[in-house]
């Protein structure tokens, strides 16, 4: 009996797609000087490659993990076309004695075990901590199982129902896992979560959460997707038509690749190295970066679509069935950039749903300054974040700097979670997250 | 052999199917430390790799070099995919039994101690030489017929029957190719993509490789493994190795589009291979039109 080798083949493809947003190469540092106008070469390859293996805060020799599903009981009937969603799917790594819990959450459309949540995860692990990750809330998965409005994206609602999920999860664990406090740290839009799913437990103190933590954090949802939606347009071009173009782009290099070196087989190890012989110029990070993140705007506008029934991309009376093709729904959504997803999805279902709320006010509820009070007067919250990360601007940098004073850690170089995991930056999460911070002589 | 192997496989497909409304399951132990050092190796190594690159580039310049691909030549963005219904029912069915009983199944298996696994993932690897060699003859790829023969007798001999890679250390790396490749090589397009049921993706001709190799390898039968008694076990122990070794997972993804992307990868990867494969005597060109595979 044979067994196939197509198992092999398919996993290293997918290898290839995190292999772009998590390759540990080491580059050459590129020219100088922006391309796109929005950040800088450095910022994009560290943003693409993340941070370089020898640069990597000490980590255990094992972690231990389990898969929790959970049916929750207010999610929304689920959509055939999303069976496979119907639980939610998170991951605990359990310490054998009491000890606090860290819970992690991730950054816009991902799920809840990615690479950067591992390397969290174990430096979580290491330092003594249960630690629980969980999507964020505009992971489809999270959708479908887990949302209460099925249209992600509303800071609020969404960390509210995060905020649900965690309390359910964690009323679940076993007698033999001893929490003695809970602390909350999110990346990317997950920091922009962790802080209010914090806020959230002030008021309703279910969990009391101590402290948070917030890696990368954008400060204005909106304005942050805008700015990747301006480096998609700038890199990729308009519509279709420019993924078209980049497809090309990148199919012709690949194939050169392939058939200038002696390898018989696409494999994964080779596929580390293309992705560093594929992307070439500033242009190609900015595309590989947007690209990422069209993707999974494409399935969240799908899903609030969906439940919203507001008929852009899908008909909510006859939705797509198992066997139905999805490709030219997808060819449409690849063009479609967020202030579509906002015009004519989200606003018109939350104005309809939330008494009293205008266009300005949805805006309005998703900056971080909506908790801002909260966020320069209480000591326990904490941003590491980036001088040249792109989801920011200079006046957003510098709100941060204002209103987290002394709770802020500012690094120089990385973009957007670039040096995720880098030894200092671990380090100085992990005395924020201790209470050491800031520390007496720096 | 193969009876303590039931039982074991009906309980972990009972524990899979089972929809609490919670349920909390171990799954390997990470080990970050290892994975780490592995990357800083293998950093090293294409830093060295991608030094040598530009030295034989340099030298082959003047050789019979093959014309570029251009991004005209790249073919439609599209998949060729007559049989999208059945490939999609194929595939939820695929998704849920990988889900109770393959997984499940893969991951006890990982608590075996590693070197008793990579003795059994080099056995069967092993087994997979004599068709990969026969295959290469069949492409009139001599010299790649003549590694895969020299990694075989090292292995069958002083590996133990193949339990140990020892070629490797002899600089004879796993190049193992099939039917698949060969058709590809005597100009057959890969065909409509195509679901296979629980093996997973693959076009027309990957699954006409398939049913080639195994013909090959049960009518060689080597060692009287693919014929008696023992076929079933081993083909179950093949199975949950290679499976193992795969860290792919349906619908991790949670996206309604996790078919159409699977099936652009798939169909666009043996794309790229067929470019190589055809570098020095390339196919007629395609029409523009037409979606690609076809």
């Amino acid at each position: 009996m044979k067994w196939p080798r197509i198992f092999l083949a398919f996993s290293s493809l997918f290898f290839a797609i995190t292999a772009l947003a998590g390759a540990p190469l080491n580059l050459a540092p590129g020219k100088n000087g922006p391309a796109t106008g929005l950040a800088d070469s450095a910022a994009l390859r560290a943003t693409v490659f993340g941070t370089a293996p020898q640069d990597m805060a000490p980590l255990p020799e094992t972690v231990p993990l389990a898969e929790i599903n959970i049916s929750l009981p207010w999610k929304q009937p689920v959509p055939e076309v999303f069976w496979f969603d119907r639980r939610l799917r998170v991951w605990f790594s359990a310490q054998d004695k009491p000890a606090p819990l860290a819970i992690i959450i991730s950054g816009i459309g991902s799920d809840g075990n990615t690479t950067k949540l591992s390397i969290l995860r174990a430096v979580l692990y290491g330092a003594g901590y249960h630690v629980l990750t969980m999507p964020s809330p505009t992971f489809p998965g999270f959708i479908v199982s887990a949302s209460s409005t099925g249209v992600a994206g509303d800071l609020r609602q969404d960390s509210h129902d995060l905020y649900a999920a965690m309390q359910e999860i964690i009323a679940h664990l076993p007698p033999k896992i001893a929490i003695t406090e809970v602390d909350i740290v999110g990346y990317s839009l997950g920091g922009a979560n962790a802080a209010v799913v914090k806020a959230i437990d002030a008021t309703e103190g279910k969990l009391k959460i101590h402290r948070a933590i917030m890696i990368n954090p954008p400060v204005s949802l909106f304005a942050s997707v805008t700015r990747l939606d301006k480096l998609f347009a700038l890199s990729i071009g308009s519509g279709d038509a420019g993924v078209e173009n980049l497809y090309r782009r990148l199919y012709a290099r690949l194939a050169n690749l392939y058939r200038n070196s002696e390898m018989v087989h696409i494999d994964e190890s080779d596929l580390l190295s293309a992705a560093g012989a594929v992307l070439k110029s500033d242009t190609d990070f900015s595309a590989a970066i947007s690209l990422t993140f069209r993707i999974d705007l494409a399935n969240m506008f799908f899903a609030g679509d969906l439940y919203a029934g507001t008929g852009i991309v899908v008909d909510a009376s006859h939705p797509p069935r198992v066997g139905d093709s999805l490709e030219e729904t997808a060819r449409i959504l690849r063009g479609k950039p967020f202030s579509e997803y906002f015009a004519k999805v989200f606003a018109p279902y939350y104005l309809a749903h939330r008494p009293h709320s205008t266009l300005a006010s949805l805006q309005a509820d998703n900056r971080l300054d909506m908790i801002g009070d909260t966020l320069r007067t209480n000591s326990d919250y904490y941003v590491l974040t980036n001088s040249d990360d792109l989801i920011l601007d200079k006046a957003e940098l510098a709100w941060l700097r204002s209103t987290f004073g002394p709770r802020i850690a500012v690094y120089d170089h990385g973009g957007h979670l670039g040096n995720l995991g880098e030894r200092q930056q671990m380090a100085d999460m992990l005395d924020m997250l201790a209470g050491r911070w800031p520390r007496a002589a720096r | 052999m193969k009876a303590p192997l039931y039982p074991v496989l009906a309980v972990l497909a009972l524990a899979g199917c089972a929809s609490q409304n919670f349920s909390m399951h171990s799954l390997p132990a990470e080990t970050p430390a290892a994975a780490n050092a592995a990357a800083i190796e293998g950093a090293a190594a294409r830093v060295a790799t991608q030094t040598g690159e530009v030295h034989r580039g340099g030298e082959q310049d003047g050789a019979a070099a093959a014309p570029l691909v251009t991004t005209a030549d790249a073919p439609s963005m599209y998949s060729y995919d007559p049989w999208e219904r059945l490939n999609r029912f194929t595939y939820r069915f695929n998704a849920r039994f990988d889900e109770a009983v393959f997984l499940p199944v893969a991951n006890g298996y990982r608590r075996v101690p590693a070197p008793i696994r990579s003795g059994v993932n080099n056995f069967f690897k092993n087994l997979a030489e004599v068709e990969s060699i026969l295959n290469y003859a069949a492409q009139l790829r001599p010299k790649h017929s003549a590694h895969g023969l020299g990694r075989f007798v090292i292995n069958s001999t002083l590996g133990i029957g193949g339990l140990f890679d020892v070629a490797k250390r002899f600089n004879l790396e796993s190049e193992l190719t099939g039917f698949g490749t060969t058709l590809s090589k005597w100009g057959m397009h890969p065909g409509p993509y195509f679901v296979m049921p629980l093996l997973g993706p693959a076009t027309l001709r990957d699954s006409i490789g398939l049913l080639g190799d195994f013909g090959v390898a049960y009518a060689i039968d080597v060692a009287h493994i693919y014929r008696g008694n023992k076929t079933y076990a081993l083909g179950t122990i093949d199975s949950i190795d290679q499976r193992s070794n795969v860290s792919f997972r349906y619908y991790s993804t949670g996206s309604p589009f996790e078919y159409e992307t699977v099936r652009f990868l798939y169909v666009h990867k043996e794309l790229i291979e067929d470019a190589a494969l055809h570098a020095k005597d390339p196919p007629p060109k395609r029409d523009a039109g037409k979606e690609a595979g076809q």
